[in-house]
C-alpha cells in the first residue's frame, strides 16, 4: 500500500487508456488463435473463411474447433485472473492463487469423486466442481485464519502447496479404482483447452453471471478493506459478509473454469501481479485489467501450446507453469515482499 | 556422536593438553557412555562418546526395520509362512517359495531399502543444511529435477546417457537453480522454499511437456518416474544406488560433527572452527547424490526425505544430527508405504509414492499449521 498518490492518480488516469490498449491486443490474440492451429488448416485458408468465403473443411475446423476453443479461452482466462485477484486481495497476499492453494486441486477432487461414483452430465460436473473449489478456499482462508501464516505470505503458499499435493495423489489414488473414470479424466486433468464445445460454455455461464455479479458488490468494500479491518467496518462495511461474498465468488469462478478446462495453475497469481504493475493498488482497477489480460495470457499460452510440438498438442497446465513459476520467484525474491 | 580427543579444533586439543586430564577420571557427560582406550605407542588417549538414546533410537528403528521387512518377504498376493521364507532366503525348501522370495520380493526390499535410506539421510541433510524442517529435497524440486531429466534420458532426446546420470545431472541443476535464486536471501527461511516450489513446478512441467510429446508406449515406459513406484526398478540404478549410499552414509557421517555445529548460527558455527562454506557445499553435494540415484531408482518419493528424519528427530536426542536413525526410519517408512500399496487394494497396486503422498500431506500440513511451529528441535 506504499504507492505514491501520484503514481496512483497517474495509473487512474491512465487506466482507460490501458484498457482499450489491452482490449484491443486480445481481440488481434483471438483473431490469430482462429488463424493459426496444429492441422493442416493454415492461416489463409482460414482468413478467407473469416472473408466469408472458404471451403468447408476450413470452415467445419474454424467454426467447430477453434471458436469454442477461443471463448472457452476468453472465459476461463478471465474467471482465473479475477479470482486470483479476489483471493488475493481477501487473504491479503500476492502469492494467494487459485492454482497454488488447493483451490483448483479440490475442484478437481471433487470432480474425480464425482466421476467415480458414477456421475456423467457436464452440467453435474461444474456444481460438483465448484462444491469442490468452496471446500479448497475454505480450507485455505481457515489456514490463514487459524494459524500465524497470516502475516508470512510464504507459509500459506506452502501450505496450499502441501493440500494440492495431497489432494492431487487422493485424486490419482481414486483413478486407480475405477479405469473408467481413469480414461475419461485424464485428458481433463492436465489442463487444457481441446476439444471442449459450447455446449461446456452455456453450463458454466449462469454461475459466472452470479460471480460477476458478487464481484460487483464486493469490489467496493474491499477496496475499503485493504485499509484494514478496522478501517473497513468503521467505513460501514462488514468484514465477515464480505469475505463469505469472495469465497463464494471465487470457488464459482474457479469451479466453473477447472470443470471446463481442468486445474490450470499460476495463471491467478501472474494475471493481477501484471495487473497490480500496470493500474497500482487499488483492487477495482487491478479487477478491470484483470478482464483483458487473463484471456490474453490464456490463449497466448493457448496457441503456444498448439504450435510448439505440432502437429501433437502440449497441456495448456505446462505452459502455464513454465511461465507462472518465474513469476512466484521474482515475486519471493523481490527485497521486501510486497504485501496487499 | 563420534568425538575422537584429537578434536577437529586446535584450540580445544591445546586445552585438553595443559591441564593433563586423565583418561580414567573423565566422567561422561549426562546420557552418554564414554569408550576410552590407549593404543599403544601413542600418548594421546583415544576416547568415543556414546549418546545413549541416539544409540537406543537406532537399535529400535533396526529391530522394525527387520520386523517389516520379515513382513514385507512374507505378504503379498501369495502370503507365505514365516518359518517358510526364512529358509527359502538361502535357497532351502520349496521351489516356488525360494522363487517368490529371492527372484521376486527380495530385490524389491532391497530398492525400497536402498531407495528409503537414501532420501531418509538427503533428507536429514538438507533440513540441516537449511535449517528448516521443510527443506527436504522433494519439496525445493530436487526430486522433480531429477524426474525431469531422467524422463529425458527415457523419451530419448538423443541423449545417450542412463537415466541414473540424467537424474543426477538434474538433482544438480535443481539445486543450483534453487539456491541460485535464492542467493539473496540465503539458505534459510521459507522464501529459500518458495524459490524451490517455483523451480519444482517448472521442472515438473517440463516432465509433462517430454510426456507429452512421445508415443503412448514411450510415455508408459517412463511412467514410474512421474509418480514413484518400486514396481518396474531399473537393475542397474538400484545396483549404483546401493554404491553411492555406501559412500553417501559414511560421508555423511563423517560430516555429523560438522553438522551439529551447522546447527547454530554461521557466527556461532565458525567461531567453534566449522569452516563452513566448506562443509556446507560438501552436505549439499551429498544430499544432491542421494536424491539423484534414489530418483533414479524409484522416482520421486520424495516425501520419505520429510517423514524419516522426522521420526528420527522425535526418537533421537536433540544433542546430535541423526543421520543413521534417517536412514533406517526411511528405510523403514518406504518399506511400510509399499507393503501397504502392495496390500491395500490387492490387485491393484498403489504406487508407493501416491501411499508416502497421503500419508505424508497431512503431516506436512500439520507440521505448517501447528501454533508454535519449531524450525529444528
Amino acid at each position: 500500500m506504499a504507492a505514491e498518490p501520484h503514481a496512483g492518480l497517474a495509473s487512474a488516469r491512465r487506466l482507460p487508456r490501458t484498457l482499450a490498449g489491452l482490449l484491443m491486443l486480445l481481440v488481434l490474440v483471438c483473431v490469430v488463435s482462429l488463424l493459426l492451429g496444429a492441422g493442416d488448416v493454415g492461416p489463409d485458408r482460414a482468413l478467407a473463411v473469416l472473408m466469408g468465403q472458404g471451403d468447408a473443411e476450413a470452415r467445419f475446423v474454424l467454426g467447430s474447433l477453434r471458436l469454442p476453443r477461443t471463448l472457452v479461452g476468453l472465459v476461463v482466462g478471465v474467471s482465473l485472473g479475477v479470482a486470483g485477484a479476489l483471493l488475493q486481495a481477501v487473504t491479503r497476499n500476492p502469492l494467494a492463487e487459485p492454482g497454488l492453494l488447493g483451490v483448483s486441486a479440490g475442484a478437481a477432487f471433487a470432480v474425480a469423486l464425482a466421476l467415480v461414483l458414477g456421475a456423467t452430465a457436464t452440467t453435474m460436473r461444474v456444481g460438483v466442481a465448484q462444491l469442490g473449489a468452496m471446500a479448497g478456499c475454505l480450507c485455505v482462508l481457515g489456514v490463514a485464519r487459524v494459524s500465524g501464516a497470516r502475516n508470512d505470505p510464504v507459509r500459506l503458499v506452502l501450505a496450499g502447496a502441501a493440500l494440492t499435493g495431497l489432494l492431487l495423489s487422493l485424486t490419482s489414488l481414486l483413478l486407480l479404482f475405477d479405469q473408467r473414470a481413469a480414461d475419461e479424466i485424464r485428458f481433463w486433468i492436465v489442463g487444457s483447452l481441446a476439444g471442449r464445445r459450447l455446449e461446456h460454455l452455456l453450463a458454466i455461464l449462469p454461475s459466472l453471471l452470479i460471480a460477476g455479479g458478487l464481484t460487483l458488490v464486493v469490489a467496493r468494500p474491499l477496496a475499503a478493506m485493504a485499509l484494514g479491518e478496522r478501517v473497513a467496518s468503521g467505513l460501514g462495511h462488514r468484514p465477515g459478509l464480505i469475505r463469505l461474498l469472495i469465497i463464494m465468488a471465487v470457488a464459482l469462478l474457479v469451479g466453473a473454469a477447472t470443470a471446463t478446462a481442468g486445474p490450470i495453475a499460476f495463471i491467478g497469481l501472474v494475471v493481477p501481479f501484471a495487473a497490480r504493475a500496470l493500474a497500482g493498488p487499488d483492487i477495482r482497477r487491478t479487477l478491470w485489467l484483470c478482464l483483458p489480460l487473463g484471456p490474453l495470457m490464456v490463449i497466448v499460452a493457448d496457441i503456444i501450446s498448439r504450435l510448439l510440438v505440432a502437429p501433437s498438442e502440449l497441456p495448456l497446465g505446462v505452459l502455464t507453469a513454465l511461465c507462472g513459476a518465474p513469476v512466484l520467484v521474482t515475486v519471493v525474491r523481490a527485497r521486501r515482499m510486497p504485501t496487499l | 556422536m563420534l568425538c575422537n580427543a584429537p578434536a577437529e579444533s586446535k584450540l580445544r586439543q591445546r586445552t585438553a593438553d595443559t591441564q593433563c586430564i586423565d583418561a580414567t577420571t573423565i566422567t561422561a557427560p549426562a546420557g552418554h557412555w564414554r569408550l576410552a582406550w590407549r593404543t599403544p605407542g601413542s600418548a594421546e588417549p583415544y576416547s568415543l562418546l556414546v549418546d545413549r538414546q541416539a544409540l537406543a533410537a537406532v537399535l529400535l528403528l533396526l529391530v522394525a526395520l527387520i520386523a517389516a521387512s520379515l513382513a514385507y518377504l512374507a505378504l503379498g498376493s501369495s502370503p507365505l509362512p514365516l518359518p517358510a521364507v526364512l529358509p527359502a532366503l538361502v535357497g532351502r525348501g520349496d521351489m516356488m517359495v525360494v522363487f517368490l522370495v529371492q527372484e521376486l520380493r527380495l530385490p524389491r526390499l532391497a530398492a525400497a531399502w536402498l531407495t528409503g535410506a537414501a532420501f531418509g539421510v538427503a533428507g536429514c541433510l538438507m533440513q540441516t543444511l537449511a535449517r528448516n524442517r521443510l527443506a527436504t529435497p522433494g519439496i525445493i524440486g530436487i526430486d522433480n529435477g531429477a524426474t525431469a531429466f531422467a524422463v529425458a534420458s527415457v523419451v530419448g532426446l538423443g541423449v545417450s546417457l542412463a537415466p541414473p546420470a540424467m537424474a543426477l545431472v538434474g538433482a544438480a541443476t535443481a539445486a543450483a537453480l534453487t539456491f541460485g535464486l535464492a542467493a539473496g536471501g540465503g539458505t534459510r527461511g521459507y522464501r529459500f522454499i518458495v524459490a524451490g516450489i517455483g523451480v519444482g513446478a517448472v521442472f515438473g512441467a517440463i516432465t509433462q511437456l517430454l510426456l507429452a510429446q512421445v508415443h503412448i508406449d514411450t510415455a508408459n515406459a517412463a511412467y514410474p518416474w512421474t509418480v514413484g513406484s518400486l514396481n518396474s526398478r531399473p537393475a542397474g540404478a538400484v545396483m549404483l544406488l546401493g554404491i553411492g549410499l555406501a559412500f553417501g552414509l559414511a560421508a555423511a557421517l563423517w560430516l555429523t560433527r560438522a553438522l551439529a555445529l551447522m546447527r547454530f548460527s554461521d557466527a556461532v558455527a565458525s567461531g567453534l572452527g566449522l569452516r563452513i562454506t566448506q562443509r556446507r557445499w560438501q552436505v549439499l553435494g551429498v544430499s544432491v547424490l542421494l536424491t539423484g540415484l534414489a530418483v533414479a531408482a524409484a522416482g520421486p518419493v520424495g516425501l520419505v526425505g520429510l517423514i524419516g528424519p522426522e521420526i528420527a528427530r522425535s526418537l533421537s536426542s536433540p544433542r546430535g544430527v541423526p543421520i543413521m536413525a534417517s536412514a533406517l526410519s526411511g528405510a523403514l517408512v518406504m518399506v511400510l508405504a509399499d507393503l501397504a500399496g502392495r496390500m491395500l487394494l490387492s490387485p491393484i497396486e498403489i504406487p508407493v509414492g501416491i501411499v508416502t503422498a497421503v500419508v505424508g500431506g497431512p503431516w506436512l500440513l500439520w507440521i505448517l499449521l501447528r501454533p508454535a511451529s519449531r524450525n529444528l528441535a
